[in-house]
């Protein structure tokens, strides 16, 4: 089964030796992305610089970005992305922590992480309308809260489910699982020995966690928080059926490309683009913050 | 898939076929008392056997965005399927008319995801008429002329006017009667649209349907911004999209959506929820999706028998039963093949204008542009230029 | 243990028990927030008179719930094969060998969050309608569609489960061990690598899976009897009955996760036995 099996039978594993012949190994990932991912990107590179109805090359699609409502839509995108990540990722990490080694019955880990594996996909009219059922003008919570005098929805808390502050609210339901699953493995990898080592030097938690578990986790989680990001950042579903006032980039991606009102694939296209250099970006920033992070770290 | 027996289902199936069977067991027309317990009759549609060999070697019909609920479509398959044993894809059943466009476009050498009909809104039949091949079905003539392509290549299907989807369990008083009643404080936080106008044209259209209720014109869609900038103001608009599960469970009391929508839900509800309809006195608006085959369609005789069944006088029926108005209604009516009780069933819709493409167009590009600014209920402030 | 002082035994089980209800804390906290709207679903569901009524309707008079959960499970499991088989040589590879292609691969994997699915499957329609690789033409050609294209979304779930697994364990001592015990890489992925990455790969599976299930638009766009173009359809055509199928479908998921556990349970022995740490 392994692609690589026969490629370089008993080579020394270092890296950078045989560089060319190291590379086949990668040969059949490349070609299942190329085929199902990237050839289709650039079928939406090339749209994107191509008027959507004559097919004439264009900068249009481009130039119309900068519009004020398009960059909003970035704007937002951006923030409730990172806000989600960070919140879903603390919270996430805590809650992982806590059920790997917080010493809680080892049934709930099971429990945990299986049903961290349904709710990071729980999301769409499924997951909008749990919440409104939950937290909307006659939620669930909503009408709970009012038997003791709190009116969540009084013009006092100026709360409302439909903003940004709900979409938040609502993504968290999957970042947080998604961060317990990918932050359990990383916490299970924690050796008690390493543990029991640095005790045995004479370390505290504190300094066991900043000289042996931090540095060894903040690679995963810098990455998972990189992950977190993507996954708010690509959804659309739960925020336009909770809330369509609130202006994403996917949204007005889905509107400009399938929707029965605009139809306008070309900018659609150039708007998905924007979205993959801003990934781009975002994965710079990540592997910026791990140099500056291993460097703080071995200090 | 072909065997879908929910209860409400069976249900509406039983109603629709004493409807049927009353519509037709009396030729004279005066009608029969509905629940007359007639079994079988009405008018049943006959394929043409040459067409229908010809669709059974094919074997097979695409179609999308065919929800079953919509309109009866689930019965008109069922029927279908049932007459002529042909095997049904049914694709993207909640697609938008973006999206038929796009499936046509996107599978030009066939297989199972390739439509052969599609059924889009009114505004994408002549814009999109290089993508249809013209046919008239037998029934073609008795079409008013302004709801049909000359050359076939689009047919419109059927319309209804933009209604208030009302959850009578929460709204307990009067219920509005027009859209300026939509204002009133006894409705805050109850009136929601069924999608946002960004993404949809129902939604497009029940703002412009706001506009002729609140002195503008089919020309001029200015006034329903205006009135929804109100209704949000009032602290009446509740801005997310409003669907069956938000209007039972209180969240979206109030809804604006299609008739024959409101009023399919308005039965299938009944027993558990209490719901009324109600047609804005002023500003019934009506719109208008149309039928057309795919250029590219994998099985054109299939198409052909399809269009012909819907365009039958059983197909007709079908849809008028689910409160749909036909493009063959008076026809249909002439004929006496629609009874006094169906008649009497129907909503009120005399009045109803319908807007042309350039109207539907000049509106969108209005509410679209303006939407969030007028609302001002998302961060965008600033218009966008014209598109 | 028996070297540590009493002082740092005291120290590090006070920061245990602390521990300890800091993370029941964490986890009642958790348990609300998760729980509460799915009891506001149930509740919701129930409504329909008589009550289960809806839960009647959808699993017991309509076939298509457990057709189309059956269909999209076993786009899951091949999903899930195929992911795996693709991702962890290449996960290994960059890790033992080919660090500097670490960028390129974490930005592919990356990228399906950033290509709507809409596009996606509107490029994999418009690049596979016709030769040289007709496979909208048929139903088996679309059901290889859209598991590739599964397979897409499941890149950035399963790349990063396995490779903070493999940043775990010692990729490298592993391999040399079994190298000098003479294995080839087809051995090693398969009998030192693999079962040390079990609890990456369960959550890998897990991600997979649930996106499977839940998939709307490629699903629908392909014209699939799958699960969440049939959810899709009901959230529109009812009120009560979506909510049923939610619980039920949640439930069902997370059964399906839970014998996906307790079958990666059994490899525990051979991390032991194959581990070469």
């Amino acid at each position: 089964m392994a692609p690589d099996a026969d490629i370089v039978p008993g080579a020394p594993a270092r890296p950078g030796r045989r560089f060319g012949a190291a590379w086949l190994g990668l040969v059949p990932f490349f070609v299942f992305s190329l085929a199902f991912l990237l050839i289709p990107v650039g079928l939406l590179l090339a749209g994107s610089f191509a008027d959507a109805k004559t097919g004439a090359p264009t900068l249009d699609n481009y130039a119309q970005l900068f519009q004020p409502q398009v960059v909003q839509a970035y704007l937002t995108s951006i923030e409730i992305s990172l806000v989600t990540a960070v919140v879903g990722g603390i919270f996430g990490f805590l809650l992982a922590y806590a059920v790997i080694l917080g010493g809680l019955p080892r049934f709930l880990r099971t429990l945990v992480m299986t049903f961290s594996g349904v709710a990071s996909n729980f999301a769409g009219v499924p997951l909008a309308l749990a919440f409104v059922f939950t937290m909307g003008f006659q939620g669930m919570v909503t009408k709970f809260l009012l038997n003791f005098g709190i009116d969540l929805y009084a013009k006092s808390t100026g709360f409302s489910l439909y903003t940004k502050l709900g979409i938040e609210m609502v993504y968290l339901y999957f970042q947080f699982p998604l961060m317990v699953l990918i932050m359990a493995p990383a916490l299970d990898g924690l050796k008690r020995e390493w543990r029991e080592a640095a005790e045995n030097m004479g370390a505290t938690p504190r300094e066991y966690w900043q000289r042996v578990a931090l540095p060894i986790l903040t690679p995963t989680l810098l990455g998972t928080i990189i992950l977190l990001f993507g996954n708010a950042f690509g959804a659309q579903a739960t925020a336009y059926n909770l809330a369509p006032l609130v202006p994403l980039v996917t949204t007005v991606i889905t509107a400009q490309i399938s929707g029965d009102v605009f139809h306008n694939p070309g900018l659609g296209y150039a708007l998905a683009m924007g979205m993959v250099v801003i990934m781009a970006i975002a994965i710079l920033v990540y592997y910026r913050l791990q140099k500056i992070s291993e460097r703080w770290l071995r200090a | 898939m072909t065997t879908t027996r929910s209860l409400p289902r069976l249900l509406t199936l039983g109603a629709a076929l004493v409807l049927v069977a009353s519509a037709c067991s009396s030729p004279g027309g005066s009608g029969a008392p509905a629940g007359s317990g007639g079994t079988g009759g009405g008018p049943t549609w006959t394929p043409d056997a040459t067409l229908l060999a010809a669709a059974k070697a094919e074997g097979e019909l695409n179609v999308i965005a065919l929800p079953h609920d919509w309109c009866n479509y689930g019965d008109q398959l069922k029927n279908f399927k049932a007459t002529t044993g042909l095997k049904v894809n049914e694709n993207d059943p909640n697609a938008g008319s973006g999206t038929e466009i796009d499936a046509i476009k996107n599978n030009p050498n066939g297989g199972p995801a390739a439509p052969d009909t599609v059924d889009v809104g009114y505004s994408f039949g002549d814009a999109n008429k290089d993508l249809y091949q013209p046919y008239k079905v037998a029934t073609f003539d008795s079409i008013p002329p302004e709801q049909k392509a000359a050359d076939g290549s689009w047919v419109g299907d059927y319309y209804g006017v933009l209604s208030f989807e009302i959850n009578k369990d929460i709204i307990k008083g009067d219920n509005p009667k027009d859209w300026k009643d939509l204002l009133d404080p006894k409705y805050a936080h109850s009136v929601a649209l069924a999608g946002d106008p960004l993404n949809s044209n129902q939604a497009i259209q029940s703002v412009q349907a706001a506009a002729l209720g609140n002195g503008g014109t089919l020309d001029n869609a200015q006034a329903g911004l205006d009135f929804f900038k109100k209704l949000n103001d009032a602290g009446n608009f509740v801005p997310t999209v409003a669907k069956q599960g938000t209007l039972v469970n209180g969240e979206t009391p109030i809804v604006i959506t299609w008739s024959y929508l409101a009023l399919a839900d308005r039965d299938k509800l009944k027993g558990t929820n209490n719901i009324e309809v109600v047609i804005p006195a002023t500003g019934k608006f009506g719109g208008i999706y149309v039928q057309a085959i795919s250029k590219t369609a994998p099985h054109p005789n299939a198409a052909k028998l399809w269009e012909e069944y819907l365009y039958s006088d059983q197909g007709q029926l079908v849809w008028t039963n689910a409160y749909c108005y036909t493009t063959r209604y008076s026809d249909l009516v002439a004929k006496n093949v629609i009874s006094g009780d169906l008649k009497a069933k129907l909503p009120d819709v005399t009045g109803t204008v319908f807007p042309t493409n350039d109207q539907l167009t000049a509106a969108k590009t209005l509410i679209t542009g303006q939407w969030a600014s007028v609302t001002g209920l998302g961060p965008l402030k600033t218009p966008p230029p014209a598109p | 243990m028996e070297a540590v002082g009493s002082s740092a035994r005291a120290r590090s089980r006070r920061g245990i028990s602390g521990g300890r209800i800091g993370a029941w804390i964490v986890f009642i906290a958790g348990v609300l927030y998760f729980f509460l709207p799915l009891v506001a679903t149930l509740l919701f569901s129930l409504r329909l008179q008589p009550t289960g009524q809806a839960y009647v309707n959808v699993l017991v008079d309509d076939d298509r719930f457990t057709s189309t959960l059956i269909y999209s499970g076993l786009v899951g499991i091949a999903t899930i094969v195929l992911s795996v088989l693709l991702i962890v040589p290449t996960a290994y590879w960059v890790r033992l060998r080919l660090p500097r292609a670490r960028p390129y691969v974490e930005f592919i994997t990356l990228l399906p969050f950033v290509i709507p699915p809409i596009i996606l499957v509107f490029a994999l329609l418009r690049g596979f309608s016709g030769p040289p690789f007709h496979l909208t033409g048929s139903h088996d050609g679309l059901n290889v569609l859209v598991t590739a294209a599964y397979v897409v979304l499941s890149f950035p779930y399963m790349y990063r489960a396995v490779d903070s697994g493999l940043r775990a364990i010692d990729v490298r001592t592993m391999t040399e061990a079994a190298q000098s015990m003479g294995a080839g890489w087809g051995r090693i992925l398969w009998s030192v690598i693999l079962p040390n990455l079990r609890v990456a790969l369960i959550s890998g599976a897990f991600l997979t899976l649930a996106i499977v299930i839940g998939e709307y638009t490629i699903a629908s766009l392909l014209g699939r009897p799958a699960f969440g173009p049939y959810l899709g359809q009901l959230g529109r055509d009812k009120a009560y009955e979506p909510a049923a199928v939610t619980i039920v479908s949640f439930g069902v998921t997370w059964l399906a996760m839970g014998m996906i556990a307790f079958l990666g349970r059994g490899s525990r022995q051979s991390v032991q036995v194959a581990g070469a740490r």
